[in-house]
């Protein structure tokens, strides 16, 4: 229920952010589509693994998601991506750092640190692996 | 020849028009090649940074032509990014004449942004919907809703270009910090951290960020480094902002933050 409740959230919020990034509104559907699957996919993994490595898995997704629909709709990749991975930036981590570092609790800030800075990593990966694949394997959806 | 002139010039103002909404360097590069080549210019060359471009041609047979431009570092405009990859398509298939296609550019360059009113609202929407991703339950995600419509309300309507980056994303920070603060003291929300996390997601440098990667992935790291430098600038703003606040409250309610 709460997975479901979360779901429709990153969706909805996906597609917030893709207004404030200027995205025309018919790709909406798109952009919240990917943000809601991509943190459904992190959600899942989650539990099997680390937080990191279940970014990792949900870059990967968000990212062959895009570019499936950028090849579809013939726009560039950019207006699905930046706002489908916003759920998946690492914002709380950031938050908990500077949190820690207030309070004085260092070794919390470095243990938080650098997660947060594991888990960047793994969006940095996902998306260097996806654009990797070339270009023609997106285009067969249409002859 | 004139002809040629025309093509170059729209050339680059396609390019300057990407650029300046967060197209990574690479599109910029082939977008300005695509419409030389599609205009008969071969002897197009464009020299691309994250914050201007170098276009030149010339050869025995075409005119000389240089242009250098100076783009400054700006908000993502992605249907501006959208509207010149479709005219570009048109273009190669043939569809306008340079002068057409100039015209057509200066257009989409004038294309307004999305309403205020609407940018502040999804501010306040993405704030809260985020706050409930990160674990907050609903009365946090409502106060978070909060923070979030007053966050853009001052970005868009105090700031609004009034303020340096640095000044507006420590202010952002700040003011954030603030209100969740307030409201948590008169009882709206019970987990301070998932509110404050949840309103300061609109700050985020989400489009550097992805932009810089895929640069330093095409091997474009100059663009990359700076749009990186960039990002990394904003989320040290964002911290420092909260942590500023954080700081004083503890101090004024004696060491003990909830």
């Amino acid at each position: 229920m709460r997975l479901l409740l979360e779901c429709i959230a990153a969706c909805v919020g996906t597609i917030a952010f893709a207004l404030l990034f200027q995205v025309p509104a018919i790709y909406y559907r798109y952009c919240g589509l990917i943000g809601g699957l991509g943190w459904l996919c992190y959600k899942l993994v989650l539990p099997l693994s680390s937080a990191a490595i279940a970014t990792f898995f949900a870059t990967v997704l968000v990212i062959f998601l895009s570019r499936l629909f950028a090849v579809r709709e013939r726009c560039p990749v950019t207006v699905f991506l930046v706002a489908g991975i916003f759920p998946l930036v690492p914002g709380a981590g950031v938050y908990w750092t500077a949190y820690y570092i207030v309070t004085d609790e260092l070794a919390k800030a470095s243990t938080q640190g650098f997660q947060t800075l594991k888990i960047a990593v793994a969006i940095v990966l996902g998306i260097l692996f996806v654009f990797e694949i070339p270009q023609s394997w997106f285009r067969w959806q249409k002859k | 020849m004139e002809n040629s002139r025309d093509a170059l010039d729209a050339a680059a103002l396609a390019g300057d028009i990407l650029l300046a909404s967060g197209a990574e360097i690479f599109r910029v590069e082939e977008t300005m090649d695509r419409i030389a080549h599609a205009y008969g210019v071969s002897s197009c060359d464009a020299f691309v940074l994250s914050s201007g471009i170098f276009l030149t041609a010339g050869s025995e047979k075409e005119h000389d032509f240089a242009r250098v431009r100076h783009i400054p570092l700006s908000a993502a405009r992605l249907d501006r990014v959208a509207a010149v990859n479709q005219l570009s398509r048109e273009i190669e298939h043939g569809m306008h004449t340079p002068k057409e296609a100039h015209e057509r550019l200066l257009q989409i360059q004038q294309m307004p942004a999305k309403p205020r009113f609407h940018q502040v609202l999804a501010s306040g929407i993405g704030s809260g919907c985020f706050c409930l991703l990160f674990g907050g339950d609903l009365t946090d995600c409502a106060a978070s809703f909060a923070a979030g419509l007053l966050l853009y309300l001052f970005l868009l309507y105090l700031v609004k270009g009034r303020l340096s980056k640095i000044a507006s994303n420590i202010s952002g920070g700040m003011l954030v910090t603030l209100t969740a603060l307030l409201l948590y003291h008169l009882g709206l929300g019970h987990h301070l951290g998932e509110m404050i996390i949840g309103s300061i997601i609109p700050l985020v440098p989400g489009v550097a960020f992805t932009t810089a990667i895929r640069d330093i992935a095409d091997e474009d790291y100059i663009a990359g480094a700076v749009r990186m430098l960039d990002a990394l600038l904003v989320t040290f703003c964002i911290a420092l902002g909260v942590g500023i606040v954080m700081t004083c409250y503890r101090n004024l309610v004696g060491g003990v933050i909830p």
